[in-house]
């Protein structure tokens, strides 16, 4: 469970104290309040401790923190889309995560201020702009790129999310603590282990009940399976960008066992419905057990047969290596999480720094370049810990319960965190009395790591696209929530 | 590139043979509650349906239950909560029907006086699909890219994806339908030429499912008439495949989620 530092802080004071803390930005978001007076609240990670920053808002503004801190952007965006309240000296307070009256329409940048990053908006003979999305060629989740180019250089990239915008916040606290689970796992839904993990920690934290040692071990089975396939499903969208048909086909054979041994273990593909607060609804008995050790083992020597193939194929290394470069700089800056933030050389990952399910130790892993390659080889090393680390949960399997009760909510708000295949997830909870909830709040890692998709395309080409955004393995659905 | 042409040639055949040969899905497989409506217990009911997320299963004021298995999650916890047998999992891939009625049974379902739908027309032999994303949770479309993987193989059935909505037969619709994304469907419909089918693949996409905010309209079938509706959460490939090719006229539509015990009347 994690333990929170609580302050109190001036909103006029706000961005000053941020700085002065440094550490991380984790999650800026207002709380409502019976009152009438909401409330500011800043989460941070800051050396060892999480700190929640509490600010009263007096009035409708407050000075905004993102000058100085340019990860709050996209926060304060959506502070002030869904309160109105407005967060003053904003470089760009235009809409976010509401659409305008002319929803859906395709908005070019002319409405579009593009002088973030400083760059100019480009103009001349040959210069267009290419709207991509929502709507886009092949089988993709809905979210828009308006690319600016001469022609083959793209000069700005502009991303345009929450389309998918499904309410699922307000529908947590709508119902039961049980059944919001579900809702949680449909958030992402190829992450939906991570978000039900997040979820429960929240309300774990909240009851402060201890999960029993079998059902941590399993959870870590169901995350880290979770894990394995979506670094092959980024794997093949690489070798698809790459027109390596037969690469392509069988990673994603491999990818579909993962699913098939998902289905079987759990009942569904997408390992949905297992994760409920206090525990895990599986038991996952020996024979269960069996069937992934044993599957995972006939995968292993598949995966690494191919993965040597595929790290020897020079087309496939030629579009990866020093494409989409991500400086540290800018993913610490932006507070980039996941295999995003590890392949610019940031050391995070919550299964460390925010231990959870008895994760124990292991290595991080870490590469330096920030490039698609990079990130890449980011989740390569991924494969093998989760290998690793799901032998070890399978050989801990303790006997006894997998769930335990939920007793009345003891705190009156809690953070809970998981790390997806995309990184960190949050989930901040706010209990009215005994078993219900009034406030949630929930930070996909794709919420953090999309805003700094047009920061990736400095001297990048069109056909760079495709190899720039799967490397960075986003989730529209997960950042709309 | 040899290297690539040996690993390829190397493979033995992993494709499956549906829809000549039944892909039976593993045990314990979670696709659907059935119901037996005239074998529920009033003790069982109520507590049945309220732990019933997406209303699903529901109790009318007379006491009796209906179940919706367009509006179904699979998550299994009607059954967990009931203490008789009239709740059971079907874990069948098959699910998919050519209207809502048909998957429904219980008080007030007219799944009897709905006739199947023959949709065969100019359909039979070959599909071209366009994909339009309207706020699913990312994972139906990964099993919709699935099917081009060496298990599923879709193009062995004729079955392609396309482009451009000018090419298409298919319009697959994912998602509750935000409204962001009710302008885009309705203009990727309007793109297509005739004739042309729907299908809505997902429960979310179906009935909305779980989503009940006002930033979600709750189903393909509240913008545009849907010829198939493929439940699913996620719809599984081969849950694909069958409402693709109902949508073609290929194949029967699925049964309602009737349970059907030996003994009962």
């Amino acid at each position: 469970m994690i333990a929170l530092e609580e302050r109190r802080c001036d909103p006029n004071g706000l961005a000053a104290e941020l700085e002065r803390i440094g550490g991380r930005l984790m999650m800026l978001f207002v709380t409502p309040s019976a009152e009438g007076a909401h409330e500011l609240c800043a989460i941070v990670r800051a050396d060892e401790a999480v700190l929640r920053l509490r600010v009263s808002l007096g009035g409708n503004s407050y000075p905004a923190v993102t000058p100085r801190l340019p990860a709050a952007h996209w926060f304060e965006r959506e502070i002030h889309d869904l309160w109105q309240i407005v967060p003053q000296g904003h470089p760009r307070l235009e809409p976010l995560v509401v659409h305008g009256p002319e929803e859906g329409e395709v908005r070019l940048p002319d409405e579009e201020r593009l002088e973030h990053r400083g760059a100019e908006r480009l103009s001349g003979p040959g210069v267009f702009v290419i709207p991509y999305g929502p709507v886009r060629s092949g089988v993709f989740e809905a979210a828009q790129f308006l690319v600016q180019t001469g022609g083959e250089d793209v000069a700005y990239c502009a991303q345009r999310l929450f389309f998918k915008r499904r309410g699922a916040e307000r529908r947590i606290c709508e119902v039961p603590f049980e059944l919001a689970v579900l809702v949680a796992e449909r958030v992402s839904g190829t992450s939906s282990v991570a978000h039900a993990l997040a979820f429960s920690h929240a309300i774990e934290a909240l009851a402060q009940t201890e999960v029993p040692e079998r059902a941590c071990a399993i959870r870590r089975v169901l995350a880290e399976l979770e894990r394995l396939y979506n670094h092959v499903e980024a794997t093949v969208r690489e070798c698809e960008d790459a027109s390596l048909s037969v690469a392509q086909a069988q990673f994603a054979a491999l990818k579909e066992r993962l699913h098939r041994l998902a289905g079987a273990v759990a009942g569904n593909r997408y390992l949905r419905g297992v994760v409920v607060p206090g525990g895990t609804r599986i038991e996952l008995d020996a024979t269960a057990a069996d069937l992934i050790g044993s599957t995972l083992r006939e995968w292993e020597r598949d995966w690494r047969q191919v993965l040597a193939v595929l790290l020897r194929t020079d087309s496939f290394l030629d579009r990866l290596v020093s494409t989409g470069p991500l400086s540290e700089q800018d993913a610490r800056d932006f507070a980039c999480v996941g295999p995003v933030a590890r392949g610019s050389g940031v050391d995070l990952d919550t299964r460390r720094d925010l231990p959870y399910d008895d994760y124990g130790r292991f290595d991080v892993a870490r590469q330096s370049d920030g490039d698609a390659m990079a990130r890449m080889e980011v989740r390569f090393q991924e494969v093998d810990s989760s290998l690793e680390l799901i032998r070890a949960a399978l050989g801990s399997l303790a006997p006894g319960p997998a769930r335990a009760e939920i007793g009345r909510f003891e705190l009156d708000a809690a953070l809970g965190a998981a790390e997806s295949a995309r990184g960190e997830t949050l989930y901040w909870l706010e209990a009215d009395g005994p078993a219900t909830l009034r406030f949630c709040k929930l930070r996909a890692a794709s919420f953090v790591n999309f805003g700094i998709f047009n920061r990736v395309f400095d001297a990048q080409v069109l056909t760079d696209f495709a190899f720039i955004e799967h490397s960075l393995g986003l989730s529209p659905a997960g950042c709309d929530a | 590139m040899i290297r690539w042409l040996l690993r390829g040639v190397a493979h033995r055949r992993v494709t499956t043979r549906y829809p000549r040969v039944e892909e039976p899905p593993p045990g314990g497989f979670r696709a659907r509650a059935l119901l037996d409506p005239d074998g529920v217990g009033d003790l069982d009911a109520e507590r049945c349906a309220a732990v019933c997320l997406p209303d699903a299963l529901t109790l009318s004021e007379s006491g009796h239950l209906r179940l919706d298995a367009s509006r179904c999650i699979g998550c299994g916890l009607c059954v967990d909560a009931s203490r008789g047998s009239a709740l059971a999992m079907d874990s069948g891939y098959e699910l998919a029907a050519t209207s809502r009625e048909r998957l429904v049974v219980g008080d007030g379902a007219r799944e009897a006086d709905i006739s199947p739908r023959s949709l065969a027309g100019p359909f039979r032999r070959s599909l071209h699909i366009r994909h339009v994303d309207t706020g699913s949770d990312g994972a139906v479309e990964q099993e919709i890219a699935a099917l081009l993987n060496p298990y599923y193989d879709m193009q062995r059935l004729g079955l392609f994806f396309t482009a451009t909505p000018r090419h298409a037969d298919v319009l697959l619709v994912t998602g509750p339908v935000t409204r962001p994304m009710e302008a885009p469907l309705r203009r990727t419909f309007e793109a297509m030429p005739e004739p042309r089918v729907v299908v809505a693949a997902g429960t979310d996409a179906c009935s909305g499912s779980i989503w009940t905010a006002p930033e979600v309209l709750g189903g393909v079938d509240r913008v545009l008439p849907v010829d198939v509706y493929i439940p699913g959460d996620p719809p599984t490939p081969i849950a694909l495949l069958h409402g693709l090719l109902l949508a073609g006229g290929r194949v029967q539509e699925a049964s309602p989620p009737r349970l059907e015990r030996e003994g009962a009347a």
